[in-house]
């Protein structure tokens, strides 16, 4: 830790910067092309300099309503952060106190990120088409009139929200399990001594002190969902995220249009980030202050 | 891609609307529109359509674009997610079966005699044209409205109501390749190792394949888009061959993957639909939709409507497929290359001049722009393959899914993985 | 606590909000020797210990999360994989056909499709692991023991992590412009008069899709060793630098082992997120590239669920015995 900077820290920080610099490539061929003029191309050598394809994303991309998809992959996003926090959380609390199968749970949970999402998708998928068919057969059985008109019960808010959860909820599971393990329950002990119930410590002693860390949680969830593709792919309904939007337009879109919504992603990725980080950082300023006011 | 003008304007002005805080549904800005939810591929869905719909009848057309594949796979599957779908007619064969189209009453359809015999009778002005494949014309009847089977004489019943048609070749970048291309047989010729490509879409990449393999000679099939097992093991072998060798550069799935893949010059020839061409020469470069000796393979798609669909949004179904046919829309596709289901209501909609240049084969008066305002060729130029009859006459074999197409799948994986 | 036998380090971290809750990891000071152990904490919160019955209310919404959509689904599609099917519909007939059909041609001399799709992904797993192994190990050693104040480790940590947040498909495509026959790394190359002909191995290749990957996965390779890293307890290298050993000798006898944790999760996570890849594959190698994702998405597009379902299955076994394998060699319970 305290050895002087030698060789190896020059050595390692070369690799580091070298690394970055691999890590941003696309991203600045992606901010650098998007600013090309109108006649660019999605190659080099840029053509001009102009806001122009930033301009045309406003106005819409080719056929498909990007703005909806975003305001779709936003809203899922929003959905699966508080999901997987309120979800993650309460999960943390009971392993903390222990319950029969819990060692079963978590294995599923780390399964969870271990199969290949390819699989779980396919079988989300498989599993409505299944509960389609079977909706369907119960149709043409009974002859009951509010179920003739079924299609699919596939969608955002049920397949889609299954498959990110499935994929948000271990990371989540995780970064609650790191922090219980450095939570002291010696705050909660002193609550309780000071006769304060067992919700209102949840409330007002053990929820104040893991807020940074459900920030993360929330952070993570939301990442991982808005940029989720693989696992979604084959759980989705009529309507695309953001994502899986992007991949057909890839393939249907053949100006800069496309790099300048990329920059625009990253923009407002790194502001999100930013702002929280911020926040974080601020909540626990404010921690540390009123820790040493209350001393 | 230029936007002309008034779409510019409109454009904003949704997009005003749009950031309003509403609740994201357009359907609150006007007095109770019907919304179509068209599924489709890329190729014929078009902002311009939706804009001048709108306009039209009140319809807004909420636009699902996916691949060609994915467009069958959400029909069979996903039948409540569409109100309105724009299919291959080769997709039938797997759709139909599965009891989620509902067939287009004739009667309804005013244009519907008014249908190219392309797809009634399989004719260009009287003229048989090749028949190989799943050819429109032996899909395009119902025994009736839910049949799940297809009539072989015309009914009242129909399948899909044709919206963009074509015959595809092979597109060929002339400043790189500075040797005169004819058969099909030069996909694969050594001379542009490493710089070939073809259609990852497994049922129609193998028919590329089958023209290659019927254009060197080697061998004759009795029908290209109805291989048997020993006729699709032969094709894939040659294509396997060719991939070892190190013949392509990559394989496309999809409309702009083959127009960036020309146009950056990562390949030189490969099969090609005339729009793309089209495209790769508005970027300024040079690019030629090549007419060969043994013909074109020809695809086409159209509208089918859901066996679920009723009411308000059935007639809206029924009105928009009637304003398609009515010819702004063809007009509309026409000037992109396509070719469109009732040529005579297009032709109304078309200049004299743009209609000799893109259906007559005869050079242009003018400048022929692209419905976006782009220059597309200069005066003088004439359109690659001719007229719409040199065309569509030639067409050799149609997109299709062969009976024996789980097996073929299972070989084009080989191919890939070889 | 008996569910904690496995206690990962919070792999999790990594993409995106990596370290964002600014807990022990990114901690400037020397974060506490690894986790107590759990019965003693379940000792300490023992004496006021809640009705256990709360314990399965809270843990009922992520038990039956999984039970939806991870084990109902792969159980349903170890069933579907067993039975028949035609052009438009999955028949419930039970038959082994589609592993024979996947199977096919396997006994024979030349290798059969599937050998050769899993052959072409293992060796991308193995490719990817060779770069992102060392490469993470060295950034992660040069985050947690070079960098001293907490606050740049962040910073560096985000830096990291801030592209991920532009979506993976337009990352991908923007290598396109680069690698190509006139992409930007040849043109300078030709400027330069280094060569003369563009070389074509840069795109839709093997190195393409090795570049794409190593650019997607290195992060999770980071992440879990950077943790293992900051658990050591710093008085083992004070201790095994005072016994004279030098400094390869420390992190080849004292880190490395003590590092053999995070590097079997990070080695878990790339392998994973190689094996089931089906899109990065297929754009960098311009379709012409064999995997295993690839194919079972072909053939969920034909709509052959039961084949899709068999090949998703196989996947399955591959993946977990090798992570079962992995976890051989490095018996990841006694190391935790």
């Amino acid at each position: 830790m305290d050895q002087p900077r030698g060789r190896a820290f020059y050595l390692l920080a070369a690799v580091f910067a070298l690394y970055v610099v691999f890590l941003y490539g696309p991203t600045l061929t992606i901010l650098a092309l998007s600013f090309q003029g109108p006649s660019g191309g999605l190659t080099f050598p840029m053509n001009g300099l102009s806001t122009h394809w930033f301009a045309k994303l406003w106005e819409g991309v080719g056929v498909v309503d990007i703005w909806a998809a975003l305001r779709r992959s936003l809203a899922l996003g929003l959905v699966v952060m508080a999901l997987t926090v309120g979800i993650a959380f309460y999960a943390g609390l009971a392993f903390r106190k222990g319950f029969w199968g819990a060692g079963l749970v978590f294995a599923l949970a780390v399964s969870s990120l271990i199969v290949p999402s390819i699989v779980v998708s396919l079988g989300i998928g498989l599993e409505f088409r299944l509960l389609d068919d079977a909706i369907k057969a119960l149709a043409a059985a009974t002859g009951w009139g509010f179920l003739q008109d079924h299609g699919t019960l596939m969608g955002l808010y049920t397949s889609a929200l299954g498959a990110h959860l499935t994929w948000t909820l271990p990371f989540g599971l995780l970064i609650m399990f790191a922090v219980f393990n450095r939570f002291d329950p010696a705050y909660e002990e002193a609550a309780r001594d000071l006769g304060a119930s067992g919700p209102q410590t949840l409330r007002h002693v053990v929820v104040p002190i893991l807020v940074p860390a459900l920030v993360g949680v929330a952070l993570f969830g939301f990442t991982l969902s808005f940029d989720e593709l693989a696992r979604t792919s084959q759980a989705i309904g009529g309507r695309n995220t953001l994502p899986l939007e992007l991949q057909g337009l890839t393939t249907t879109v053949t100006t800069p249009e496309i790099y300048a919504l990329g920059t625009v992603t990253t923009a407002v990725s790194g502001l999100v980030i930013g702002t929280a980080l911020g926040l974080t950082l601020w909540l626990q300023k404010r921690r540390a202050r009123r820790a040493l006011a209350g001393l | 891609m230029d936007l002309s003008p008034s779409r510019r304007t409109l454009l904003k002005g949704a997009a005003a609307l749009a950031a309003t805080p509403v609740t994201g549904f357009p359907a609150v800005h006007a007095a109770e529109p019907v919304t179509l939810r068209y599924l489709g591929t890329a190729v014929s869905q078009s902002s311009d359509i939706a804009k001048k719909v709108k306009e039209d009848l009140g319809i807004i057309l909420e636009y699902i674009p996916v691949v060609t594949d994915e467009v069958t796979k959400r029909a069979v599957t996903q039948p409540n997610s569409f109100d309105l779908i724009d299919t291959e007619y080769f997709s039938l064969k797997k759709i139909l079966p599965s009891g989620n189209l509902s067939g287009l009453d004739a009667k309804r359809i005013k244009l519907a005699d008014k249908i190219t015999g392309v797809f009634t009778k399989g004719e260009v002005n009287g003229k048989k044209i090749g028949d190989q494949g799943t050819a429109p014309r032996k899909v395009f009847y119902l025994e009736g409205q839910n049949a799940k089977t297809f009539a072989s004489a015309p009914t009242e019943w129909l399948t899909l109501i044709p919206t963009t048609y074509n015959a595809d070749t092979l597109g060929i970048r002339p400043d790189l390749i500075k040797r005169p291309v004819e058969s099909w047989k030069d996909l694969l010729s050594p001379d542009f190792k490493g710089k070939a490509s073809i259609l990852n879409i497994p049922s129609i990449g193998i028919m590329d394949a089958a023209m290659v393999v019927e254009a060197s000679g080697d061998y004759t099939y009795g029908d290209k888009g109805n291989m048997t097992r020993a006729e699709i093991d032969r094709t894939i072998k040659v294509l396997i061959e060719a991939k070892r060798a190190g013949q392509f550069r990559a394989f496309w799935q999809d409309f702009n993957e083959s127009v960036n893949l020309m146009a950056s010059g990562e390949t030189v020839i490969q099969s090609m639909w005339s729009p793309a061409v089209t495209k790769v020469r508005a970027q300024g470069v040079p690019c030629v939709y090549q007419p060969l000796k043994e013909g074109y393979r020809a695809w086409a798609q159209g509208f089918g409507v859901p066996k679920t669909l009723s009411g308000k949004k059935l007639d809206a179904a029924y009105d928009f497929i009637n304003w398609f046919l009515s010819g702004w829309a063809g007009a509309y596709l026409n000037r992109q290359g396509y070719y469109s289901a009732v040529l005579e209501t297009a032709k109304e909609h078309m200049q004299p001049y743009e209609w000799a240049f893109w259906m007559e084969g005869k050079p242009a008066e003018k400048d022929i722009l692209g419905p976006d305002g782009t220059l597309i060729e200069k005066a003088g130029a004439t359109r690659d393959g001719g007229s719409f009859e040199q065309r569509m006459g030639s067409v050799a074999c149609w997109n299709a899914v062969m009976d024996e197409n789980t097996y073929m799948v299972r070989k084009w994986n080989e191919f890939i993985a070889a | 606590m008996s569910g904690l036998t496995f206690p990962l380090p919070p792999v999790g971290r990594g993409r995106g909000g990596g370290g964002a809750d600014g807990t022990a990891p990114l901690d400037p000071d020397p974060p506490p020797p690894p986790a107590p152990p759990h019965k003693e904490e379940e000792s300490r919160v023992a004496p006021f210990r809640p009705r256990r019955s709360l314990a399965y209310l809270q843990a009922a919404p992520l038990a039956l999360v999984f039970l939806i959509f991870l084990v109902i689904p792969l159980v349903l599609t170890g069933i579907v994989s067993l039975w028949e099917y035609n052009e438009y519909a999955i028949i419930p007939a039970l038959t082994l056909q589609n592993y024979a059909d996947l199977f096919d041609g396997c006994l024979s001399a030349d290798l059969c499709t599937t050998l050769r799709t899993y052959l072409s992904t293992v060796k991308f797993v193995v490719l990817t692991l060779a770069i992102t192994l060392p490469l993470g190990f060295a950034i992660a050693y040069f985050l947690a023991f070079h960098i001293r104040s907490g606050t740049v480790r962040m910073g560096l940590f985000l830096l990291c992590t801030i592209p991920f947040w532009t979506s993976n498909v337009i990352r991908m495509i923007s290598w396109i412009p680069l690698l190509g026959r006139n992409g930007l790394i040849n043109d300078t190359l030709r400027a330069l008069g280094l060569i003369r002909q563009p070389i074509e191995g840069l795109l839709y290749s093997d190195f393409a899709v090795v570049l794409a990957f190593v650019h997607l996965d290195t992060v999770f390779m980071i992440v879990p060793i950077f943790n293992s890293l900051a658990r050591i307890d710093r008085r083992l290298i004070e201790a095994a630098r005072d016994a004279g050993a030098s400094g390869a000798q420390i992190l080849w006898n004292v880190i490395l082992p003590l590092t053999k944790p995070g590097i079997a999760i990070g080695t878990i996570f790339v392998t994973t997120l190689v094996m089931g890849d089906f899109v990065t594959v297929g754009v960098m190698g311009g379709q012409q590239i064999a995997s295993v994702g690839k194919v079972i998405q072909v053939q969920m597009a034909y709509l052959q669920f039961p084949a899709a379902a068999a090949n998703a299955m196989v996947l399955l076994a591959a993946v977990l015995l090798m992570i079962l394998g992995l976890t051989r060699m490095i018996d990841l319970r006694r190391e935790l």
